[in-house]
């Protein structure tokens, strides 16, 4: 059993990499051809003409452009992706730093969508055909109409001026230590042994957590449902019912269960997104992240930073695709391969 | 069955929504009439008022004013112009990209639908925040940029959507028999393939315009929107966002304006969805 997963995510994995060096090309000639001149850039203002020219003959500019994305790839696949012009240091080590915080921040997204996804589906279902269903309906299509980005800004605006109930700005409390082990804050809390770092920690990743969860779970819950509706066609329910199982029963062991299939798809796919999602809910929280870096690169046009980023935002979103299919292969016994 | 506009007509769905959308282009037509000021007017002895029910508000700024003492109402207004011209143009372009892909790939199918289909693929292993950034700084500000940002992103969800729609409707025998009376591939696309997936056509368009108004406040927030001189309600946010403790209201009125549109749009997209969808109609009556 385990080998076979093992092995489908290996093959998952290898059917990627035409895909990521597509993606990468693309990423090299869309940021190729822009105005702006990566040399003049990384040289100050008073550089005259001539530095410019040895300065593009030094970074290989004045090459054909398949040959810079060649150079590029080979220096790619050796960990190198050049270096930050604002930042002046290697993009490979800025997207190090700032990884584990987005990864940290998308993972608690994701139980918390999946939660609320999955209560709020069965809850929909549950209520089908009484009174409360249409407005639910309706209450979703709603939901489904705050972005994660607006959805950042209400629960800032409700939690943290309003209430002033919970931080908004950051990782941990300005006042306390930010130990920088794994990256991951949450375990590196626990790794010095500071309880209330750990706590502080907490309480600044719920609200762009929560904001996150709650903008990709109205999705899920649709889909659960309408999953469920299909489902409750099906002869073994009828058989269930007839075999004098109570409704709950039917609902939570056998139904749930069938219909966890066709959400879970959908879900991967909603992940992907999320993950994508946190650049928002970072810029808004100001959460020291991947997302935040992007912005930075972006509006400093830091072509090299901007490369590794997007790159690294790409190969999340393909692995989280290929984990959430090599788990619905885990749970579909009708896809296991012998 | 009755026809599908007087079908449409007696969707409370589709004409609550349809009086959200009308009420929202109404403002983005009219701006120029219904703004009490110029909304790059800056009036910096009366910076941050608030609202004109809030103590301290002046009847002058019926919303107050912004950081740079702009009349939060116009640019209210003008922004709904921004968003109202960015989701036109950007879905007209999406869907006007998508659908032709979509209907060569479903109707000739072979080799250039597997072609099609992998450059949707590559396309979209793009997270579309990142694509639209990315395209940004390539692009640079401005009102037009945006919706060629949105129409380079947004292409594929009408093209995967449509072409198995087009896929279903082409092995149709109608299809086959126009083909037997002499059509050309043209024809019969226009005239035996295009009315079938027209409802999914509608419904897509709708929803891309909730889609490409959520962009462009995004993208206007970050800075790398229509750029300064264009009102817009995510730099109205971005521009809050620094002073939420002093105006609240200058934060809460622009997201309201965005939600208010864009479950307009969604809105009008699912009852679009359940009353033009035959299958679904069928089975609802």
């Amino acid at each position: 059993m385990l080998a076979t997963v093992a092995k489908l995510i290996a093959r998952r994995l290898l059917a990627a990499i035409p895909i990521l060096l597509i993606v990468s090309a693309l990423l090299f000639c869309v940021l190729r051809l822009l105005p702006v001149d990566p040399a003049a850039m990384s040289l100050p203002p008073t550089a005259t003409i001539e530095q410019i020219e040895a300065k593009r003959r030094e970074m290989g500019l004045d090459r054909p452009l398949p040959e810079q994305y060649l150079i590029w790839l080979r220096d790619a696949l050796h960990g190198d992706f050049g270096r930050s012009i604002v930042f002046g240091r290697e993009a490979s080590s800025l997207v190090a730093a700032t990884l584990p915080a987005t990864v940290e921040l998308a993972a608690a997204a994701m139980v918390i969508a999946a939660a609320l996804g999955l209560g709020g589906g069965v809850l929909l279902f549950a209520l089908r055909g009484t009174w409360f269903e249409t407005v639910a309906d309706l209450g979703s299509i709603l939901l489904l109409s705050i972005p994660e980005f607006l959805w950042g800004l209400i629960l800032l605006f409700v939690f943290g001026v309003v209430l002033r109930a919970l931080p908004f700005t950051g990782e941990v409390a300005p006042n306390l230590p930010q130990p920088h082990i794994t990256g991951f804050i949450l375990l590196d809390a626990l790794l010095i042994g500071r309880l209330d770092v750990f706590w502080s920690a907490c309480q600044h990743l719920i609200l762009p957590a929560l904001a996150l969860g709650l903008a990709f779970s109205p999705a899920i819950m649709r889909v659960l449902r309408s999953s469920l509706f299909d489902v409750y066609h099906e002869d073994y329910i009828q058989q269930a019912r007839l075999r004098g199982l109570s409704e709950r029963q039917i609902l939570l062991y056998h139904a749930l269960k069938n219909a966890a299939l066709p959400t879970l798809t959908l879900a991967g796919v909603q992940f992907g997104i999320l993950f994508s999602g946190t650049l928002l809910v970072e810029l808004i929280y100001s959460y020291p992240g991947m997302g935040n870096l992007m912005v930075d690169a972006v509006r400093n046009a830091d072509l090299p930073l901007i490369q590794a980023i997007g790159l690294t935002y790409c190969i999340v979103v393909l692995l989280i695709n290929t984990i959430v299919d090599s788990l619905y292969v885990v749970l579909n016994p009708k896809l296991r391969v012998r | 069955m009755a026809s599908p506009v007087s079908r449409l007509l007696r969707s409370p769905r589709v004409l609550v929504a349809l009086g959200m959308v009308a009420a929202v282009a109404f403002c983005a037509i009219f701006c120029g009439v219904i703004a009490p000021h110029d909304p790059a007017d800056q009036n910096l002895l009366s910076i941050l008022t608030p609202p004109v029910w809030a103590s301290g508000g002046d009847v002058q700024y019926l919303l107050g004013t912004d950081s740079l003492g702009r009349d939060v109402l116009s640019r209210l207004f003008y922004g709904a112009r921004t968003a109202m011209i960015v989701a036109l143009f950007a879905s007209l372009g999406a869907m006007i990209i998508g659908s032709i892909l979509a209907h060569i790939a479903g109707y000739f199918g072979g080799a250039v639908d597997w072609l099609i289909g992998r450059l949707v693929d590559v396309w979209m292993s793009f997270p579309p925040v990142i694509l639209s950034l990315i395209l940004m700084v390539g692009l640079g500000v401005g009102l037009d940029r945006v919706i060629l940002a949105i129409v380079l992103v947004d292409w594929t969800r009408f093209c995967r959507v449509l072409r198995s729609e087009v896929l279903v409707v082409t092995r149709n025998d109608y299809v086959a028999a126009a083909r037997l009376l002499g059509f050309t591939h043209w024809q019969t696309v226009v005239r035996e393939v295009l009315p079938a997936t027209l409802p999914l056509l509608i419904t897509l368009f709708s929803l891309e315009m909730a889609i490409a108004v959520v962009v462009e406040a995004i993208l206007s927030f970050v800075g790398l929107g229509v750029g300064p001189d264009q009102a817009a309600w995510g730099q109205m946010i971005a521009d809050a966002r620094q002073n939420v403790y002093q105006s609240p209201w200058n934060l809460l009125l622009p997201i309201f304006a965005i939600f208010f549109t864009v479950a307009a749009f969604n809105l009008l997209g699912d009852g679009l969805r359940r009353t033009l969808d035959a299958r679904l109609a069928e089975t609802g009556h």
